[in-house]
């Protein structure tokens, strides 16, 4: 435990204590916040490629419905419907979650307020290891009797309430089970976020000092925390109603389906959020580097962050339009809707007027932290006409929805995290990666990105609805041209599929050979930059830093440099 | 958190004993007073309830000793609690939906619909075509459905 001990006890001196970790207490079962992170990010970057996997394989099914698909054999029904569920189960909770959220976090909060690691260091081990024991409860589900639970990411009653129905009897309560063990573990995550930033922070470092990525992180946890009782809630009367004969949602026994409904999305909404806001917080990070400009108007985007916080509890049911819930509450929750897009439009404005007469660098990360700008606007303009509820009546439950969360998850947990790893690689490893393999990733990956679901858009406004085996089945659907696009997009999934060889291939080959970084090789003023590439354990050596200034101090007139470190004393102040 | 003068948990806790006492004998004894006895349930039942909860919360959720934000936390938690139960009643507590009135003609709606999809059916099978332009998409699949398998 002398590790433990270190991380309460001032720095200084432990640091000389542990040379000699064995690979064990040093990968496995550290609790320095950097090995957290990236625990947590290579395991979320595994389960993308089992959900990547499923999406390959159902995709498959639904261009060439019946034929034997190449690294599975034929797909049954059953087996099509729990690869659905479970593809988006661990996209959200298993990929955006832990990468975005987790491994950023724990990566960048102490070191980007200048803190030697977290302040609670034992629950932020335990809240991974909970986190890697629901992934393995979730890939167990898989291979019970009866198969990996099929009855869709969001769950809903009766179908996920009785095995009769599901014909999952032990997947869906394990899948529960995993569900449940995940959310607590980013419970326990979300108390370090949150109480490291407000009591550890550097000297000097005000609230308005603190990078954005941070505040986004911290008021993404709150969120998390303030909407996910209701989903434990649910899930334990759920499990219930599964295991134990309750009949909370069965409504032939006086329980209430829609109740699940309401309570899933009271989360599920908020959830939304909690995984946009790091992307949002890394997209700024990378464009003001980038851009060498400072950051536009960041207390507005700090308010409009808190004000979209706040409003992303009173939309939940724009998910439930056509569930029978009361057609007068549809009023209100079209308004809250539309509302919630402004403050979404004032960042991405931010963003861009932040772009506004910069000198501009096309990094990999640069182009993926605008790629994400310009393709989280499709995701999110859509889903202002998926709020109001006229329109919804006929869009509900097609592909269109699903090409809308597609716009926003993709550029969330897919675009946004590449932006971070192609940005953040140089600390975490202390080389770069390669620039020309990494364009070309890029532009494999954003081509093929968009030939996937604008096709998806296109069907499903045609009336394509979701969750469906083979549409050969209803003759509205069977038609040459839909069967085309389907064709297309699954094409162009495997393509985009295909080149991310390409980023794992750069990944591996840039750890061992890239070009050395340095401390700062970006040029940017954050804490993490002054420290060494990878920082070690405490992260800032014997002296931790002092900050004297905001975190987008680039391009000030008058200076030499076109950035101005957090932690450089102003010439005016003697030393 | 040495600086501070804690109070006595074991006090709270008998006053919190005490106070349950009152809440359950209040009830109990409440008919005897006439016109008063609804008051006195609720005065004994729900006021003393919310006492406790005050007193729990701040001594032993040590909310009096934490900075002010903590408690505003709490509240914030509350007032969640507050919107979802006011997003969810109106339909929660009518779990059949006759909290809104079902319009008549909805229902003769679905009635003529049912009956074309069995013209529909009997004259020919090309089904679907004419039911889409006027019929809405969720219950047109059901009224198939039945159409289907009573053929
Ligand atoms: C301007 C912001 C947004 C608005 C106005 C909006 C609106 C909506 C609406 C109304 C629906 C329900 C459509 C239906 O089921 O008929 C929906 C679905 C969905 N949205 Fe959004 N959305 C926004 C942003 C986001 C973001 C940022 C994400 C993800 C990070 C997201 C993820 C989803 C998901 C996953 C669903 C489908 C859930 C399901 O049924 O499986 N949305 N959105
Ligand atoms: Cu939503």
């Amino acid at each position: 435990m002398a590790e433990v001990a270190h991380a309460e006890v001032g720095h200084g001196d432990a640091h000389d204590d542990h040379h000699e970790q064995s690979f064990w207490s040093k990968y496995v079962f550290s609790t320095d916040h950097k090995i957290i992170g990236f625990q947590y990010m290579f395991t979320g970057m595994a389960m993308a490629l089992i959900g990547g996997y499923f999406a390959y394989v159902f995709r498959m099914q639904l261009a060439f419905p019946g034929n034997s698909i190449p690294f599975w054999g034929t797909l049954s029904p059953a087996a099509y419907n729990s690869l659905v569920t479970n593809h988006g189960t661990i996209m959200i909770f298993w990929v955006a979650m832990p990468v975005l959220i987790a491994a950023m976090g724990n990566f960048l909060i102490p070191l980007m307020i200048g803190c030697d690691d977290m302040v609670f260091p034992r629950v932020n081990r335990l809240s991974y290891q909970i986190f890697l024991l629901s992934a393995i409860v979730l890939i167990i589900s898989f291979f019970v009797p009866g198969g990996g639970f099929g009855g869709a990411w969001t769950a809903y009653p009766p179908l996920s309430a009785k095995a009769e129905y599901n014909s999952t009897p032990f997947g869906a309560p394990l899948w529960l089970i995993a569900v449940t063990l995940e959310i607590v573990a980013f419970l326990l995550g979300g108390i370090n976020f949150i109480t490291t930033t407000m009591n550890a922070r550097a000297k000097g470092m005000k609230m308005y000092d603190i990078p954005m990525i941070v505040w986004m992180i911290v008021i993404a946890s709150i969120l998390f925390m303030c909407s996910v009782g209701p989903l434990i809630a649910g899930a334990v009367m759920l499990l219930f109603d599964q295991t134990l004969g309750t009949a909370f949602f069965d409504a032939a026994a006086g329980g209430d389906p829609v109740l699940w409904q309401h309570l899933f999305w009271f989360f599920g909404h908020p959830e939304v959020y909690v995984v946009l806001l790091p992307a949002f917080g890394i997209v700024g990070e990378i464009t003001c580097t980038f851009a060498r400009k400072k950051l536009f108007s960041y207390k507005l985007i700090l308010y409009s962050t808190i004000g979209l916080g706040i409003l992303s509890f009173f939309v939940w049911a724009h998910h439930q339009f056509i569930s029978g819930v009361d057609p007068r509450a549809t009023y209100l929750f079209t308004t809250t809707t539309l509302l919630i897009s402004i403050p979404v439009a004032i960042i991405m404005f931010a963003y861009i007027a932040t772009l506004y007469g910069g000198s501009i660098r096309f990094t990999t990360a640069m182009l993926f932290g605008l790629a994400f700008t310009g393709e989280f606007l499709l995701g999110g303009v859509t889903g202002i006409w998926l709020g109001s509820s006229g329109v919804d009546i006929y869009l509900h439950d097609t592909y269109f929805v699903l090409a809308h969360f597609h716009y926003t998850f993709v550029p969330i947990a897919i675009i946004a995290t590449f932006a971070a790893v192609y940005y953040w690689f140089p600390k975490m490893f202390g080389r770069k990666m390669n620039e020309t393999l990494g364009k070309f990733h890029f532009w494999g990956t954003i081509i093929p990105f968009n030939g996937i679901f604008i096709p998806l858009f296109i069907l499903g406004a045609g009336g394509q609805h979701r969750r469906i085996y083979n549409y050969q089945h209803f003759p509205d659907l069977a038609g040459a041209d839909m069967q085309d696009m389907r064709v297309f997009a699954t094409i162009s999934l495997i393509v985009m599929l295909a080149f991310q060889l390409v980023f794992i291939a750069n990944f591996i080959i840039s750890l061992k050979k890239g070009e050395k970084a340095g401390k700062n090789p970006w040029k940017a003023n954050t804490l993490e930059w002054i420290t060494e590439s990878p920082p070690p354990h405490g992260n800032f050596g014997e002296t931790m830093p002092t900050v004297y200034r905001g975190p987008y101090e680039y391009s000030v007139e008058g200076r030499e440099q076109d950035y101005w470190p957090q932690n450089e004393k102003p010439e005016s102040e003697p030393s | 958190m040495a600086g501070h003068n804690h109070p006595s948990y074991l006090k709270i806790y008998i006053t919190l004993v005490i106070l349950f006492i009152v809440s359950v004998a209040g009830p109990e004894v409440a008919p005897a007073f006439g016109v008063f006895a609804k008051p006195i349930v609720l005065l004994t039942a729900f006021g003393i309830a919310i006492w406790k909860a005050y007193l729990v919360c701040a001594y032993f959720m040590h909310l009096k000793f934490e900075k002010i934000y903590a408690p505003y936390i709490l509240l914030a938690c509350f007032s969640l609690l507050f919107v979802f139960f006011f997003g969810t009643a109106t339909d929660a507590m009518f779990a059949n939906g006759h909290n809104w009135v079902k319009p008549v003609s909805e229902e003769a709606a679905v009635e003529e619909a049912k009956a074309r999809s069995y013209v529909l059916h009997g004259s020919h099978d090309d089904h679907g075509e004419d039911q889409h332009d006027d019929s809405d998409g969720a219950d047109h699949d059901d009224d198939h459905d039945s159409g289907d398998k009573e053929h």
